[in-house]
């Protein structure tokens, strides 16, 4: 993690000196004040109480709360149902580029875009991430299939997998396999992850992944009574954007690891092309808090600078460890190239994708 | 484990943690009592509490609050007819009946009771299971959850009254109602016809609402005068608990029916209360009485609906999977403290996991006794002119539906089920069988498509599944044995007496039949396996209603009377006024509707004095504009006095 780095201490100074140039040019006294000083920023997020982007950003804001200057007050709005599609309209129509409306994301907002659903009109190219979390997924299968080591994938037969559905985070997993040419096939319908590791657990699946903090929780012990093999992780993204091992399972391979692996060369070809955009947003960006485009540089620079000491707060890092899921908080800043090129989108992989999720899964696209 | 439970019980005797509990179970069971709102509801309002408590006291407050959720949703489904909470619904059927007849007291303190012993069973079961918990829930499979879906679907056959025919009818219109929005899997969208908000499909809350609701309000206002004659309530509170005693079997079956509902996953408390409700009158020698005031067909749900929520708690906490909407709720809290529960709970957080199965028995305790120490006052409620309770429930009512999605879409949800609940009441279509249904679709069908997704058409040579077959078939053998119900009659039955004439009858019928053949036609450009279920439900619904109308036209109904004609058009007038209430709230925004249309019905329907009507109002309005802050609801603004 940075330390307040040169190149804060020069916005700063910079920040300072356009304060003196406004307060020259005669601004009211008190313009010293930090941008939130009594300010409530009021969050919508797009989901139900209580879902986990929910309980990420409740959990977060006190720290935030005491991490920006001016100690805004942080208020939410819950605006669930319709795939989190009404609560981004909600955010897309009222708010205002003055950084006291924001909204959070999950991976359940991407997909629509990327996959060029009409129902949903927000253009994500318009806002600016403030801040950035990152999930991880592991995926591992039952001693039942035969497999004992990763290697032994490229043999098995008939692997089962639960998912929720396939134009959702499913498809990572699913992608993952049809790149890695497994002989897997999606059984869809299940109404949670932890509905599905249920399945897995009597046996009606037999290879499932979970996101890394589920993982740690409920598949790691079900791996020490030997029932459950950890097969690979997604990965995470570096500062350039490539795909690298997760920082909290790095023993285990990624998905593209394990395809030089079994196939010896490097991944190439349309699900390679697909994981690669697909993959981040799922997972390495996936949980957003957005402003605006053209929010006062001073309100993002709050938030930026709230996300650098709460990377160095010991406390914080405790108490948020589980729903952070052992990640760090991001700045926004620092991933907005990344974010952007993830919602970047090439016709013809969009239109594969699509293709291939109403063949294989069925999938009625409007 | 004993110690552990020891050690969490000895917390109790902090006053800070029972001052808690007592907080829990205050705000619980005002929640139940208001209709439509229910745990969810609970949960919201006492979120932004606990994220300053540490973890016991956090589930204190919460379980608390949830405990006793259904035990005074109770309330206004037997006074009034209006569930608490779409839990309650089942309870409405005889419930309300016997408030009618002057029965509240007995009613009431019947259902406070078992609601008790079950929930307390159902902590008990809680802890006893622990042990055992994960391998009795990883016995189910798919298929084996999907038969129990299809054996609690079988219960609303003994729920059709007396014309089996409009019961089947009835439940195949729920199974339809209940296929509306994204099929499981998400692979298609049905009958949304592009409109975002059906796409979630229509909530629980607007259809138990409406159906019971909106319906028996109706209804009430065009009979006048009170619910019930004003009778000494002494006597009813004494045979009550008799009642509950005589049948203790009832009591047992129907909180474990309740803990059963409960573990598995996607039941919940509604569908729960509906079996064990569908299960008494299954039982039971003698069913005249069933829908007419019978007693037993209060304990059974009311038994049952407590201890869903305790069996909730075992694939919450073991299995970190949520067993209903609260405890999806209860599950995020948890995370919050950064517990992430699973099969490490019992082990490492056992103190934790007595917290909430004492708080849940303390609780249940404690909301049982405040039930019955506020209901005399509320008991009274049945003597009041019912024009003059109702825009308070109206406007309740609305409210509940609301804030189920906090959409527009809610309250037009409710106003057309309202009517068709009420159609289907004047001419004696059960309105059981429509709701078990509808609860029942979502987890059916969505067992169905793993089942075969998973084992294509082997999944049926599995034991579970023979087994539950075997039992299906006796059951639906014994359907046909004895005939559904009694011959309904009096005014005071909740089902089954048709008093609108012959023709309304016939033209309902054919709109019923219109209906699903239209549906059926829509099913066919749904892929394979989306169009299961809706032609499941639709096709033999067609040739039902076909029959259906044939009886109609040969049916020899007298005129309807005079009374029934000019109480007809009360009602029309009635729902026309709910229609402008509606309207106000789109043009002026809720506070300012809920204040024209509670001052205006007072001084125009009930004749009240315009001081009164006031004071009423404003009490009505301070009310509905304090749970708006709490609940942190966003009522969209009024088109013409928005900003």
């Amino acid at each position: 993690m940075k330390t307040i780095s040169s190149v804060t201490l020069s916005r700063m100074s910079r920040g300072l000196g356009v304060l003196a140039l406004v307060l020259a040019i005669g601004a009211p006294a008190g313009a010293a004040a930090p941008y939130y000083e009594g300010k409530t920023i009021e969050v919508i997020i797009p989901f139900p109480v209580a879902g986990g982007t929910d309980v990420w950003i409740r959990t977060i804001a006190p720290y935030l709360e005491k991490n920006i200057p001016g100690n805004p007050k942080f208020t939410f709005r819950n605006i669930g149902g319709g795939r989190g599609i009404p609560g981004m309209m909600e955010f897309a129509l009222k708010a205002k580029a003055d950084g006291y409306m924001a909204v959070v994301s999950s991976a359940t907002n991407y997909f629509p875009v990327l996959l060029g659903d009409k129902a949903a009109k927000y253009d994500f190219r318009q806002w600016k991430p403030a801040l950035v979390n990152p999930v991880g997924g592991v995926i591992y299968a039952s001693p039942a299939t035969g497999v004992k080591r990763v290697e032994d994938l490229a043999k098995a037969k008939n692997l089962i997998y639960g998912g929720i559905s396939a134009i959702g985070l499913d498809m990572i997993p699913l992608i993952s396999f049809e790149l890695l040419e497994l002989d897997a096939k999606g059984v869809l319908g299940f109404k949670g992850r932890g509905e599905a590791r249920i399945a897995f657990e009597r046996g009606e699946t037999n290879i499932d992944y979970q996101t890394t903090p589920a993982y740690n929780a409920t598949v790691v012990p079900l791996i020490k009574e030997g029932k459950a093999i950890p097969l690979m992780s997604f990965g995470q993204l570096d500062d350039n954007g490539n795909i690298v091992r997760d920082p909290a399972v790095p023993d285990l391979p990624t998905v593209p690891e394990v395809y030089e692996k079994l196939k010896g060369k490097k991944p190439s070809g349309r699900f390679w092309e697909t994981y690669k955009v697909f993959m981040p947003s799922a997972f390495a960006v996936q949980k957003i808090l957005w402003f605006k485009g053209g929010t006062p540089a001073e309100a993002l620079r709050a938030f930026y600078e709230a996300a650098d000491r709460l990377a160095r707060d010991k406390e914080f890092q405790a108490k948020t460890e589980k729903v952070l899921g052992g990640y760090p908080l991001l700045r926004g800043d620092r991933l907005e190239k990344t974010i952007q090129q993830a919602f970047q989108i090439d016709p013809e992989t969009q239109r594969f994708v699509r293709d291939w999720a109403s063949k294989k899964y069925r999938v009625k696209f409007d | 484990m004993w110690e552990a439970a020891l050690t969490a019980l000895e917390k109790f005797s902090n006053p800070v943690h029972l001052g808690l509990l007592a907080a829990g179970v205050v705000s619980g069971t005002v929640i139940g009592i208001l209709p439509g709102l229910g745990g969810i509801a609970c949960v919201a309002i006492l979120l932004p509490f606990i994220y300053t408590m540490d973890v016991h006291s956090a589930m204190v407050l919460l379980v608390g609050s949830l405990a006793v959720v259904h035990t005074s949703d109770t309330i206004t489904s037997v006074l009034i007819g209006t569930p608490g909470s779409a839990a309650a619904a089942a309870t409405v059927l005889d419930g309300h009946p016997l408030a009618r007849q002057g029965e509240a007291a007995r009613a009431l303190s019947a259902a406070f009771l078992s609601s008790l012993i079950g929930g307390l069973i159902g902590a008990v079961f809680l802890t006893l299971s622990l042990p055992i918990a994960r391998p009795l829930v990883l016995l189910f499979g798919s298929p084996e959850l999907l038969m129990l879906c299809v054996l609690g679907l079988s219960f609303a056959g003994f729920l059709t009254g007396a014309e089996p025919l409009k019961g089947a009818l009835a439940a195949c219109l729920g199974l339809l109602l209940g296929s509306v929005g994204a099929a499981p899997a998400e692979a298609v969208y049905r009958y949304t016809f592009d409109q975002l908000y059906l796409m979630d499909g229509i909530p629980l809350v607007a259809v138990a609402l409406g159906v019971f609701g909106v319906a028996e309000v109706i209804d009430l206002l065009t009979k006048g005068g009170q619910i019930a004659e004003r009778i000494p309530l002494g006597r009813g509170w004494l045979q009550g608990a008799r009642d509950v005693l005589e049948h203790w079997g009832i009591v047992v079956r129907g909180a474990l029916i309740g803990v059963w509902a409960g573990i598995l996953p996607g039941i919940g408390a509604t569908a729960g209360s509906w079996m064990s409700y569908g299960h008494v009158v299954a039982m039971a020698r003698d069913r005249e009485r069933f829908g007419k005031g019978d007693i037993r067909g209060v304990i059974g749900p009311e038994s049952a609906n407590n201890s869903v929520e305790a069996g909730d708690f075992i694939p919450t906490l073991l299995f970190s999977v949520p067993g209903g909407a609260p405890a999806a709720i209860m599950l995020g809290a948890l995370f919050f403290y950064g517990i992430q529960p699973g099969p490490r709970m019992v082990q490492e957080h056992l103190d934790l996991i007595f917290t909430i199965i004492w708080s849940f028995a303390l609780a249940n305790t404690m909301g049982a006794g405040l039930c019955l120490f506020l209901s005399p006052a509320l008991a009274r409620l049945t003597w009041i002119p019912f024009r003059r309770l109702a825009p308070a429930v109206v406007v309740t009512i609305f409210f509940g539906a609301f804030q189920s999605s906090e959409h527009f879409g809610d309250i037009f949800a409710l106003l057309s089920l309202g009517f068709l609940g009420w159609l289907m009441k004047q001419l004696g279509w059960p309105r059981a069988p429509f709701l078990v249904g509808f609860v029942l679709t979502k987890p059916t069908e969505q067992y169905l498509w793993l089942s075969i997704s998973r084992y294509d058409m082997d999944w049926l040579w599995r034991p579970g599944v023979i087994a539950l077959g075997v039992l299906l078939l006796l059951s639906l053998a014994w359907i046909a044995r004895s005939k559904g119900g009694g011959e309904a009659s009096g005014e005071d039955s909740s089902e089954g007496v048709v008093v609108l004439g012959k023709v309304p009858s016939i033209l309902f019928t054919s709109s019923v039949l219109l209906l699903f053949a239209a549906a059926l036609y829509e099913a066919r450009s749904f892929p394979d396996l989306g169009a299961i279920f809706p032609i499941a439900a639709t096709a033999p619904a067609v040739l039902m209603a076909a029959a259906q109308l044939v009886l109609e036209f040969r049916a020899t109904r007298p005129p309807a009377e005079p009374e029934i004609r000019r109480r007809t058009r009360l009602a029309v007038v009635y729902f026309a006024t709910l229609l402008l209430f509606f309207g106000a709230i789109w043009l002026f925004g809720f506070g300012v509707a809920t204040a024209l249309f509670t001052f205006l019905f007072l001084r125009f329907a009930a004749g009240m004095q315009w001081t009164y009507g006031l004071l009423y109002t404003a009490a009505v309005v301070g009310v509905a504009e304090l749970m708006t802050w709490l609940l942190n609801l966003y009522w969209p603004k009024g088109v013409l006095l928005g900003g």
